[in-house]
């Protein structure tokens, strides 16, 4: 018999320790502060921060959203203040509070990836996820993430910057995410993350305007978790490294499904929208089915699939 | 300030127009610590195909009886689908969110321009500066007649009323724009001109306010909306371009100086 608190929720990615299995969505959670009314960002398993750039990159024009059946297509662009401002007032921040770390790292060419890693060496935090797979910038971004040559170029450059623990979060839009995972791991990453958001579009007939200014945007929530929980099972099978799974997990259910498709832990990130206390549902969630299962050691879910 | 999240019971629930109802909610202490200009974001209830929740401003806050209420138009399908909510059914609301109103201290004569719902978010500004002894004129302007919902509660609070009505069937007739100037250089040749304007309504309204008033000197502030995901500063969704780079319209807004906002 296994009781609620008794569970063993710990996971380790590569050296990264997470007290749960649960992180949460670059983008959709800033650096944690405008939770902390709502969640304590050391409860999480790690906070990931949103994507980081060197000097910064002020976004896309609006109209930056739109909701679409079971999810939302975002079109944010980046927007981000440059590193030097999140080691200045967001890594203190999460420092001081005990948060586990991700910082995730974005930028528009090789160089500028490995020099944001550089910058950040120096700072308090527990592992880097590259972004190689955003599709709303031109240059770089999902780019780099659609060519396996590219992918590994990225990674081995922030490979020879750093030590500690690194992530590539990948792209689903893509013909075959398996040949990227391999690309990666041979390049040195110690974990793959998926996906980011599917590409996508979202049309008003009465206008018969684009609702987002850029046209094309990425879709997330709900509705892309069948194609996200597809591709971590793949990769699962592909690949050596572990497995940080998201896209449109909302309950603890949901993240269940992607342990057993072989994640060894998760992200939350729409989901953050709709309540703010979600990825704390979420932890919760799962430790509930372990005790209802009988698990003791969440660990024993990760590609634990039956046939 | 904190914001908080709260299950709030739904009270009364009235149609006001066509498409226009007015809801009442048992908001706890959210109610206590709405400041004037400031939103909720409410989470529809048995609409789980829409992820999103939907920002709406506090028309009215009662700190005593911990009531909030808000007013809406129906627009698209969660406008509508909250048509259906009744007296007894409970929504998920967080809140109060952003950034509102600063009625300046010292100001004498205050303009509000409220069009169509726009008029709900500048309630309680109104009667912030009635209380304070201040001179309010609110604009109301509504398409129709039957569209101009506010004026009662308005007049119950014993501000001046001007109304305006896009096809004059009654009071003003033409936009509340031009109602308002009027007001603007009654007061001027008067002697006693306006020190402060607020506006709430869509997009041109606020814009063509905001020119006659830079115009006139008057410091006009504006409430502008955004699309919105988060609805608590953290997404980015709901950026407006200022002259002090992309601000958030839900946490740095949604009530802006008109002169920073780049029109
Ligand atoms: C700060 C703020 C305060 C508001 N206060 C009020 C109010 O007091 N009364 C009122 O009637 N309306 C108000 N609105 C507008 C209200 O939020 C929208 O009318 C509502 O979200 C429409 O939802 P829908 O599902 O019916 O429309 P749909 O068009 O089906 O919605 C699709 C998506 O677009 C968004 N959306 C559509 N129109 C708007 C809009 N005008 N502004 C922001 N998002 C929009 C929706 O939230 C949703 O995500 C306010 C908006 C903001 C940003
Ligand atoms: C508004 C928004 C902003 C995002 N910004 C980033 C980002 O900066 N970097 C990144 O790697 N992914 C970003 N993402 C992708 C998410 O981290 C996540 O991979 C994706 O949304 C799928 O998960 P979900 O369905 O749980 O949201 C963003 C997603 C959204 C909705
Ligand atoms: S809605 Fe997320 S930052 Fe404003």
């Amino acid at each position: 018999m296994v009781e609620m608190g008794q569970v063993s929720l710990h996971v380790d990615i590569a050296g990264l320790h997470m007290k749960n299995p649960v992180t949460v969505g670059s983008g959709t959670f800033a650096a944690g502060r405008e939770y902390s009314d709502f969640i304590d960002v050391s409860k999480l398993g790690a906070v990931t921060t949103k994507g980081v750039s060197l000097h910064g990159w002020p976004g896309n024009d609006g109209t930056r959203i739109a909701e679409t059946p079971s999810g939302m297509l975002n079109s944010i662009g980046l927007q981000n203040p440059g590193v030097d401002h999140l080691m200045e007032e967001d890594l203190p921040w999460l420092n001081e509070r005990g948060a586990t770390i991700i910082v995730n790292v974005a930028g528009h060419s090789v160089d500028e990836y490995a020099q944001v890693i550089e910058r950040l060496e120096n700072a308090s935090l527990d592992a880097y996820e590259v972004n190689i797979s955003c599709p709303n910038v031109d240059g770089g971004g999902m780019s780099f993430g659609a060519d396996p040559a590219l992918a590994s170029e990225v990674i081995s450059a922030c490979r020879s910057r750093t030590n500690r623990p690194l992530i590539a979060k990948l792209t689903p839009n893509v013909t075959d995410i398996t040949l990227i995972a391999k690309a990666v791991q041979d390049a040195g990453a110690d974990a793959v993350s998926l996906i980011n958001t599917v590409c996508g579009m979202a049309i008003d007939a009465n206008t018969r305007r684009s609702i987002l200014a850029r046209g094309i945007g990425g879709l997330s929530g709900p509705a892309i978790k069948p194609i996200a929980l597809g591709m971590v099972w793949q990769c699962y099978k592909a690949i050596d490294i572990p497995i940080i799974g998201m896209g449109g997990i909302r309950s603890g259910l949901d993240a269940v499904e992607f342990l057993l498709a072989g994640a060894r832990a998760v992200s939350v990130g729409t989901a953050n929208f709709i309540d703010p206390c979600a990825a704390m549902q979420v932890i919760e969630g799962i430790e509930r089915y372990c005790v209802d299962q009988g698990v003791s050691d969440v660990n024993e879910l990760v590609g634990a699939l039956e046939w | 300030m904190a914001i908080l999240q709260r299950e709030c019971e739904i009270l009364s629930h009235e149609q006001l127009s066509g498409t226009t109802w007015r809801i009442e909610l048992s908001a706890k202490d959210i109610a206590c610590l709405v400041q004037p200009g400031q939103f909720i974001h409410l989470r529809i209830p048995e609409f789980e195909e829409h992820i999103l929740r939907r920002p709406f401003s506090v028309f009215q806050a009662d700190s005593n009886t911990h009531v909030i209420r808000i007013v809406y138009r129906v627009v698209g399908e969660g406008t509508r689908r909250m048509t259906e909510l009744a007296c007894g059914d409970t929504v998920d609301i967080m809140g109060p969110i952003g950034n509102g109103w600063h009625l300046p201290n010292g100001a004498r004569r205050v303009l509000i321009i409220g069009a169509g719902v726009g008029a709900a978010p500048v309630y309680e500004l109104a009667k912030q500066g009635q209380n304070n002894g201040m001179d309010v004129t609110v604009v109301l302007g509504a398409q129709t007649h039957a569209e101009l919902v506010f004026e009662k509660p308005y007049l119950d609070l014993g501000v001046d009323v001007i109304c305006a009505t896009d096809d004059g069937s009654y009071g003003f007739a033409g936009f509340c724009t031009d109602a308002a100037l009027e007001a603007v250089d009654a007061a001027k040749t008067a002697g006693e001109p306006f020190d402060y304007c607020a506006v709430c309504g869509p997009y041109p309204v606020m814009r063509i306010a905001a020119s006659f008033c830079r115009e006139k000197g008057i410091p006009c502030e504006v409430s502008m909306e955004r699309r919105m995901a988060c609805g608590i500063g953290a997404c980015l969704s709901c950026v407006l371009d200022t002259t002090d780079g992309k601000k958030r319209s839900c946490v740095d807004g949604p009530v802006f100086d008109a002169n920073e906002v780049k029109w």
